[in-house]
Formats: C-alpha cells, structure tokens, sequence
C-alpha cells in the first residue's frame, strides 16, 4: 500500500470532534470493548491509525464506522484519552460531506462558519415566495380561528390545487427532492466504495426485491427496535432520548403523509378536510404526542450530551449540536405555532409559523450533509453489514 | 589485645525453652574452659547494660554471644572499637531450624537439637580465642584529587558534583574542547514538565559552569597513557591526544607467553613500553577515577536491505543530527525514521541502541516539522521506549499532524521507497521518502580500547565477562558505578545507552561512590560490598613459592606482583572477599579474624560422635552474602533441617581454601558442601568470581578424594539465591540424604 497521509484531512478531524486522536499509542482497549470489532478486524483501533496516518479513503469507505452509534465504551476505557468515539463522529462527518452533493453545499453544512448562510438560504427563498404570494398579511382573529395557517401564502379559487399547497410544495419539494437525489448519489457511492474495499464480486447481484427482503427490512427492523443501543455500556441512556425522538418522526410522517393527502387529493371532493383539525381527531392527537415525544427525546439527548461535555467524555462539535438544535427548533415552533393559533394571537403566530417553515426546510434540504444523514447512510451500512455476510458476497463452501 | 572473652548465652526467642542452657554453658566452661553468663534478653535494653557493664567492670573484651544471627541486632551488640564480638546463632539456625521432633523421636531430636547447640557453642568459642582485633591499613598518604576522563557530560557533571562536596577535580579531553557529543546537537530533549518541547542545546552553560568553577582543573587534547597505584594514590601519566609514550599501559602477558617472547619466538607486544611495574615520577596522583569516555556511534553497513553506505537516502541518526546542526534540512520534507533493522529475523532494534535511539528519533522527527509544517516524518519501530517523563515527550510528539508512527518490519529500502511490513496500518506499506534515517546504536568506547589503560598485572583493560556486550565491566545488578577496579567508577555511555538526564544522576552517582572511595582508603577500610570492614589480607611472604595463583585469581586485580613473581598486595583495591586466601596453596595469606587457622579449628572444634549412623556430621561452608541469609529465612518460617549439619559462614566461597575441605574429612566428618552465589550469564556472586572459582576448585579436589578411597560424592558445591530461601532447606536435606546414603566416613576415629 502506498501510503499518502493527508494532512488536511488530519487538521479537518482535529476540528470536527477528532483532536484527540493522536493519543492513540493502539494498545487496542477499545477494540477490546467493542461489540462489533472482531478478530479479523480490529475495531476501532486500526480506524485510529489511519485517522491519525490521514488515510481518508480508508475510513470513508469503512462500514464500521458507521455501523458505530457512538455507545461511548472505547472512549470511557481509553486508557490515553484518546476519545475513539469522538473520532468516529468526526470521521462520519467528514465522510457525509465527502459523499455530499452538491459538494459546495455539503461543505457549507460541515462547520459553524456555514451557519448563517445554510440560515439564510431557506429564510430567502420562503420570504420571497411569501411576499409573492400576497399572502403577507396578518389575518383577522375570524380567519384565523377558520384557516389557521391554511392561508399563510393566500388563497385563489383554483379548485385542484390550493395556493397554500402550491407555494408550501414549491419549496419543500424541492428541498425535499434535492435531499433525496443527494441521499441517492451519497448512498450508492458509498454502497460502491465499500464493494470495492470488501472486495465484492459484483456479479453476484440481489434483485430489488431479494435486496429490500432480506438486507433493508431486517437492518430497519433492527434499527426501529433500538437493539444495538442496548448493547451500550457508557451512553447507554441515549436510547431514552433516541427512541422516542425517532418515533416521533414516524409519527409526525404519518402526520404529514395523510395531511398531504387528505388536503391535496381527498379535500378535492371533501372540502371539509381543509383547514385545522380538531384538537380530538386522531391525526391531530398523534401529531401533538409526536411533537411532545420530540421535544421530550431531542431534550434528553441534549441534556446527555452537555452533562457529558461537562464531564469531559466527549467534545463539544458543531456536528452534533446543529442537529440538535434544529430538531428542538422544528419542534417547538410547530407546537408554538398551534398554541398561538388556539390562542388566536394571529401575528406571533404567523411569525413563529414562518420559523417552523424554515427550520423544516433546513431539515430537509441538509440531511444529506449534517449528522441527520447518519439516517440514510447508517442504514446503508447496517444493510451492508448483512449483505457482506450473505452468500452474495461469501461463498458459502469456502470455511 | 590481651583478650579476655566471656560467652553470653541468651535465652530468649525460645533458645531457653529448647535448650538445656545449663549443660551449654557447662561446655564453655569445661572443654572450651572460658567464662560463661546466661541472659534473658541480650538485646533488650537490660541485655545492653548488662554487657556494658561486664565491659566497664569485668574488664571482658571479647564477646561471645551465643543468640541470634549475626545478620540481626548488630548494633545491639557492637560493644566498641576495642572489643571483640563473635555472635553464635543458635537460634536461626540451631533452635528455629530444628523444627519439631517426629513422632517417636522426642527424646532423640533433643539430644540432637543439644548436640548442635554445643557445636555451636565450641565454634564459637574458638573462633573467640582465634580472633585479634583488626586494625586499619594506613597508607602512607592518601591524595583525595579525583580524575574524570571525559570532558562530555558525564564528565563535567561529575566534576561538577564532585566540586560541590569539596574535592579537586581534573577532567582530561582527548578532543580540542569539552562538552563531548553533545556539541554537534541541534536541540534537546526537554528536562521540564511538561516535557513537550525540544529545548535548546544546554552544553555551553555546563562548559561555562565547570570552567568557572575553582576545583577544577581541566586538560583538554589530553588522554591517559597509564594509571598505576591504588585508590588514594593512582599514579597517572597522561599524554597528549593521539602520540605514543613509552608510559602507555603495556599489555598483558602471561608465563607462557614471556617464555616464548624470551625465546624469541613471539614479539614482545609491549616493546618500547616501561614494565607495568614501574612507576613514572612525573605522573600526577589521583585518589579516584571517574570514567567518562562515553559512546561512538554505532557502524550499521552490515544491514544491507537498507542501504546505508550504497543509497545516498539512508543516514544514521547521528548525520542527521548533524544535518540539522548546520541547517541542512531544506527540501526534506518527507523523512522516515527506520529504529530496527528489521528484515526477517527478529525485532531487536540496532545494536547498542535502547530508549535513547528512541526519543532520538523523536526529537529528529521534531526538527523536520519544525523546519517545515507540511513535511512528514514517519517512524517505523519495533520498541517505542520513552521511560520515565519521557513519556510525556512521546505524547507531545505524538500529537504533532505530520508525525506518523507505527510498530513496522523493515524489509527493504529502494532509491527512495521503504518497504515495510507488518505495521499497525493492517497491511504492508511503501513509504515514498526524501531521506531515511537509521537508528544506530551508541557504543560504549570500552568495547573496542582499553580505555581505562592500568597499569596493572591483570592487564590494561577491566576484565571483560563477555556477558555486557563491551559496556565497562561490570554491572551489577545491586551495585551501579562499580567496575571490577575498585577505584575506577564508570558512569554515563561506558556503562549503558543514556539520555543527558540519566547521565547526569550516573554522572553524580559515581562522583560520590568515588568520594566515598577516597574516604575509605583514608581510613584503611574496605569500599565495596564489605563497606567499613578494617580487616585485610596479611601474607607470611617467607613462605610465599610465587605461584602466581593469588595474583591471577584476584576478581579485582588488587595484587600486582615483582619480577621473581611475588605478590605486591594494594590493600585498597582490595574487597576483602579472601578468594586470594582460599586459591593460596601453602595458607600463608588471611586476615585478622577470618584465616585458614581460625576456620580450621572451628572444623576441628566439632566433636563427631563415632559408631552411630543417626549422629554423622555435614559440614557447610554458606556464603555471609545470599546463601547464609536465606538460611536464616529458612530458620524464619520453620522449615525443618536435618540435624546433622553444621553451618560456617564464609565471606565468599573463593575463599574456602580445599584446606579445609581435607580438614574435615580427615576430621572424621561425613561430607562437605559449599553453598554459595549463582555463577555464569546471571551471576549473582558479589566478588564476581568467587563462586566459579569455588566450583572448579572443588571439581579437582573430587579426584584427590578418589585417589585417597574416599567418594567424590561426598563433597559439592551448589548455588542458591537469597530468595531461595524455601528451596534451600531441601537442597540440603538431599545432600544429608545421600550421605547417609554412603554412610559414615572410613576415616571417622583416624
């Protein structure tokens, strides 16, 4: 192997959660405690040597490392605080933004330096499409209390499509599909490099749906039931708070799936499927327990993370906090938003509603780049994990 | 002295309860006819005056105390410079070591048990009567200057430490200036929490403290051409650096060799040169000698798979340091550090390479991130060692972004590429590098020189082991500083690999072990181990035939000897061990409280019972150093010796004289065994050789035994350990067990 660190790709882990990494003297502790290293692979002590040798497309294309949820064992014994789950962190967020497209945005949503402007980049184009509309107008306490936030972008008489959905799709549709194209180029990639790095025969392929079967529903079953969490000794409390956290969003996609269609397809012939929903109908009441359940799940895994920032077991990096700090945003702004409306305090509402349409929209169009993308690409992993044991990839009459 | 002894008997720790006290103290005062006190305590503080009190008013100067081991409550029974103590241990190794009697042998074993404690008794009573009061070898004068050869920092830290307790002080350099080898370092390594930076070479302040300094004298462009004499009075011609004198230190050259030379079939390696013995008038007296010669580096041309010598890519470390000296490093920017040899064998690192070679590497790795911040420096180990603070340094180097380190086999270096294979890295790696430098080792300058240059009959050069690998003779494993040339304290890269610190606390180690030398001799006692010890070897030369045997088998080379061959003794070289005693054919060497009469009679003094094969008598002769303490652990925790044998301290098993051996067996005494220090790669003995020297004595006196009918078997040598102490009891038992075996001598009653 030709070796060629790259030192830049040193200095970036340094910033991202990784300075410690070179306190690694690989007495391989951590490999020691680590319930996925294994005899032929060291984890995650050799990863530690080749962060600290710069060896970045090692480590891009590891599986491991994201197959790591950070449970925090290696780095609590790390007899020279050399942190190995920090690392990893820093690692994953190098690599959602090496396999991030467009590249220039993914850079933008890897530091605090991009913050403003991945800020400013939804408030624009959501303020200029709402003074557009016309709809910049603050409602009288009548209409409120009929449409709520149904109006926020105007009304017009077009029957099919409604104006409010028009301009809310205009933007989230985009973002959203810019997410999913990015996730797409991101995760076959990836899929590719770690082919590549496993040395897997490609022309043993699963069809798609040999692939959803018996690789993706188990990864996500497993994913759903929390079970590696529980493998955790340090952070095993993390569960606590990403459980429900993660229910949440189930939830509140359930939530937005039937509004999307009980508004734009159902409320064609049912006109009284517009506007709010009772506070009893139980989309509404799962919506709301959604929103608690989020707030509940992101405070806890807040709350973990600075106790344990304060006790010094972890690096405070903008990579974790952002997301953090999102998801408490699009929360609490969306249940904001429906107490000011029961309210009827029509201007703070519609300013917090304006909020909650940024911090959505920020939530869709970064995924890609920021730790949420640890949704796609950790699945991809754990989806890679059971198909590199499969038949596909080992032959099953080699012992 | 007219002496006047008493024997004390004390009967605590259970001695009174075993023994029958009054039966003991009738022995002393019938066969052995001297004065005889018992005592509850002897220790105590009633035991205390009541034994000054039989000093102050009974007049006794010569105390027999019949307790404890000698190796305990020493204090407790020193009654004084003018006085005479002999200790009998009866209860270590008579009454604790008895352990219980078997069932049915009751009245036996305390029959036994009292038997032993009157042998006891009757030895040590004689040994009283046989002891004088030793007293002190004065030497005419005692110069108490000390030299130091080498002016690096061994040297300099010794003179300095040595001027800062009052001594004069002469440091001699070969070189043009001092500070040694640690004038050609760019940097080095930090001596300061937190040990993370290199720090800037500190050499010139140390030339500048020892130049100031008043004590000492320094001679630069010099080297030793010869030292002669003894501690107190070395007598040292020196020279200057690199020309021929006619006081060089000639070799030796032994019978044989003269014989040829004198035939003219040889040529005299020492032609041209002064005989050792004589002594040069203008050489200049030293009390003492520090040792600091140092370290060169080490040849690496043999490891051919890495190039050094054919690829211009591969450096030592020491060129790189010298590259980095001058400024030479511009356009390396990628530099691997190579620390073992690597290839296929095994994964030792250099020769003579240890922790230093390590934080070397370390420290060079630095100089190539400093000189530019986007080099690498590669260091590809086997051992990373950095002990102490150091590895404080290793971590800050470690934290550097350019420094990349891994555990590695080096198979090969091409043009610039180094191959490498089992790394850390998980697979076989190729470094593409602008320079590749090789951890050499530092060898120690007494490998290839004499170095030292003594005048001496044993030859210029300490006598080498061949088990240090060159480094100056000898390490003991208790005793730093020591080199087997009392006087001659070695300290800095003659002895080990050491870094500035180390070096310094060696340095200042033996500056003092060299004060303390000087002091001794002043007072005509011993150095080293027997510290204190006013007693020294006494030869009745009328009777001496000049085998030469005592001046061959001196560990320490303390006899020089005239040209007919007679020994010329240096008591102050000498260590006290009598291995000259026990090589000495004719018994005419011994000293004041410890010769061939005294132990003779003590072996004479044990009555051996005839005609009962329950009551034979083994004799064993146990090392004062490891193999009598261990003995008295055994006594400690009870385990069980056979009844049968009789122990007798010795100072070294060199000086158990075969004398004695036909001593005991004539004396009707069933076997004799010696126990005594480890000899050979770990050896253990404290005067290196007198254990060795022991066992090859006694293999020959096995053929004297056969030709007289008697078994070789009946004699032994073994070693043990102090911490042998519950192997110890076994060891002797079997012995007792195949003696029995053999049954009772047939010379028993001659």
């Amino acid at each position: 192997m030709d070796v060629q660190p790259d030192l830049d790709f040193i200095r970036y882990l340094k910033t991202a959660g990784g300075d410690t990494m070179k306190k690694c003297y690989q007495c391989a502790t951590c490999s020691v405690v680590c319930p996925l290293s294994s005899e032929d692979n060291p984890f995650p002590r050799q990863e530690m040597i080749w962060s600290g040798w710069g060896m970045k497309d090692k480590l891009v294309a590891d599986p491991n490392v994201f197959l790591c949820h950070q449970c925090g064992d290696c780095t609590a014994y790390c007899p020279r605080g050399a942190k190995p789950g920090d690392v990893l962190g820093a690692i994953r967020a190098y690599a959602y933004t090496a396999l991030g497209w467009p590249t220039g945005l993914a850079k933008l949503a890897s530091s605090a330096k991009g913050l403003p402007m991945l800020i400013a980049i939804p408030t624009v184009i959501i303020f200029v499409l709402w003074a557009i509309s016309g709809g910049m107008l603050i409602p009288g306490a009548e209409d409120f209390k009929v449409y709520g936030y149904q109006r926020f972008f105007g009304h017009w008489d077009f029957h099919w499509l409604a104006k409010n959905v028009a301009f809310i799709d205009a933007f989230m549709l985009a973002a959203f599909g810019l997410a999913i194209v990015a996730s797409y180029k991101g995760v076959t990639t990836m899929w590719a490099k770690m082919c590549e790095r496993e040395g897997v025969n490609t022309d043993f392929k699963p069809s798609m749906v040999q692939m959803a079967r018996d690789f993706v529903w188990p990864a996500v079953v497993e994913i759903v039931q929390h079970s590696r969490f529980r493998e955790c000794g340090t952070n095993r409390n993390r569960e606590t708070g990403h459980k429900p956290l993660m229910y949440a969003f189930g939830g509140l996609f359930i939530v937005t799936a039937w509004s999307a269609i009980a508004n734009d397809v159902l409320g064609l012939w049912i006109p009284s499927l517009h506007g709010p929903m009772s506070v009893w109908n139980p989309v509404k009441i799962l919506a709301n327990v959604s929103a608690v359940a989020m707030i509940v799940g992101i405070g806890i895994l807040w709350v973990n993370r600075s106790k344990s920032e304060a006790e010094d077991n972890i690096t405070p990096t903008f990579y974790d906090w952002f997301l953090i700090w999102e998801i408490m945003a699009v929360a609490v702004t969306g249940l904001l938003a429906e107490i000011f409306r029961w309210a009827g305090l029509a201007a703070p509402g519609y300013i917090i509603y304006f909020i909650h349409l940024v911090t959505v929209m920020m939530l869709f169009m970064y995924m890609p780049y920021t730790k949420f993308a640890h949704l796609i690409y950790r699945t991809t992993a754990m989806t890679f994990e059971r198909f590199r044991e499969s038949s596909f990839v080992k032959n099953p009459l080699d012992k | 002295m007219d002496k006047k002894i008493c024997t004390y008997i004390c009967t605590g720790c259970g001695i009174g309860e075993a023994l029958d006290i009054e039966e003991l103290s009738g022995v002393v005062t019938g066969e052995m006819s001297q004065e005889c006190k018992t005592h509850a305590a002897l220790c105590g503080t009633e035991g205390r005056a009541f034994l000054e009190n039989e000093k102050s008013a009974e007049g006794i100067n010569t105390f027999v105390i019949c307790a404890c081991s000698p190796r305990v409550m020493q204090s407790q029974f020193d009654m004084g410079e003018d006085t005479i103590t002999v200790r009998g241990n009866l209860r270590e190794q008579v009454v604790w070591i008895a352990g219980d009697a078997e069932e049915g042998q009751e009245d036996s074993h305390k029959e036994w048990l009292q038997e032993t404690a009157s042998d006891y008794i009757r030895m040590s009573c004689t040994r009283a009567s046989k002891t004088e009061l030793p007293e002190a070898f004065e030497m005419e004068s005692v110069n108490k200057d000390i030299l130091v050869m080498g002016g690096g920092i061994a040297g300099m830290t010794a003179a300095i430490e040595a001027s800062k307790a009052g001594s004069k002080v002469t440091i001699i350099e070969k070189a043009e200036s001092l500070g040694g080898k640690a004038n050609g370092w760019a940097k080095q390594f930090p001596t300061s929490y937190p040990y993370a930076e290199l720090e800037d070479n500190s050499i010139s302040a140390m030339i500048a403290d020892v130049e100031a300094d008043g004590n000492i004298t320094v001679k630069t462009a010099t080297e030793v051409a010869r030292i002669g004499g003894a501690p107190g009075a070395f007598m040292v011609t020196l020279k200057d650096t690199g020309v021929k004198s006619e006081w060089d230190a000639p070799a030796k050259v032994g019978v044989d060799e003269q014989d040829l030379i004198d035939k003219g079939e040889m040529e005299d390696p020492n032609a041209g040169l002064q005989p050792y013995g004589v002594a040069n008038e203008a050489a200049e007296t030293f009390g003492a000698v520090v040792l600091a010669t140092g370290w060169v580096p080490a040849d690496v041309t043999e490891y051919e798979h890495l190039g050094y010598g054919s690829n211009d890519k591969v450096v030592t470390n020491a060129e790189f340091e010298a590259m980095a000296k001058q400024g030479k490093l511009d356009g390396i920017n990628k530099v691997a550090f190579v620390m073992s040899p690597g290839a296929e064998e095994n994964d030792e690192d250099f020769p003579y390479a240890n922790s230093v070679t390590s934080m070397v590497a370390l420290k060079q790795a630095k100089y190539v991130r400093e000189n530019n911040a986007d080099a690498h420096a590669y260091i590809l180990y086997q051992h990373m060692r950095t002990p102490g603070n150091m590895e404080l340094f290793y971590k800050g180097v470690q934290q550097d972004d350019g420094i990349f380190m891994t555990k590695a086999t080096v198979t090969s270096v091409e043009g610039g590429i180094v191959h490498a294979k089992d790394t850390l890295l998980g697979e076989d790696i190729d470094l593409d590098v602008d320079l590749v430098v090789l951890a050499a080792g530092m060898v120690p300058t007494t490998r290839d020189a004499d170095t030292i240059n003594l005048a001496y009959r044993q030859g210029p050069a300490f006598l080498d082991l061949d088990l240090f690998d060159g480094y100056a003779d000898s390490h003991f494993i208790c005793f730093p500083y020591e080199t087997r040339r009392t006087g001659i304290y070695a300290c800095g890269g003659v002895r080990k690999a050491m870094n500035m610190q180390e070096t310094m606390d060696d340095a200042t180690g033996a500056a003092l072990k060299a004060i303390q030398c000087i002091e001794s001799s002043d007072r005509g006692v011993a150095v080293h181990p027997r510290s204190g010890d006013k007693t020294y070897p006494e030869f009745f030369m009328q009777r001496c035939t000049q085998c030469k045997r005592c001046t061959e088998e001196c560990p320490f080379g303390a006899l020089d000897d005239d040209e007919k061959g007679t020994p010329l003794p240096n008591p102050s070289r000498c260590r006290r061990c009598g291995t000259c005693m026990g090589a000495c054919p004719e018994r005419i060497i011994g000293f004041k409280d410890y010769n061939i009469d005294l132990i003779g009679s003590m072996i004479k003094a044990i009555e051996v019972p005839e005609d009962d094969d329950d009551k034979l008598r083994i004799l064993i002769f146990a090392c004062e150093n490891d193999a009598y303490p261990a003995l008295d652990m055994a006594g400690m925790r009870k385990h069980k010796l056979n009844h049968m044998i009789r122990f007798i301290p010795v100072r070294c098993l060199g000086s158990v004289n075969m004398s004695w051996i036909r001593d005991a067996l004539s004396a009707g005494l069933d076997g004799a065994m010696l126990l005594g220090c480890k000899y050979g790669d770990d050896y253990q003995c404290h005067f290196v050789k007198g254990s060795e020297i022991a066992n090859t004595r006694m293999a020959n006196i096995g053929d004297t035994l056969s030709t007289l009918g008697l078994e070789p078997e009946r004699v032994r040598s073994e070693s043990v350990a102090i911490t042998d102490y519950d192997k110890v009891a076994d060891l002797v038992n079997d012995f007792v067990d195949e003696i029995v075996e053999l049954g009772a001598n047939p010379f028993k009653g001659f």
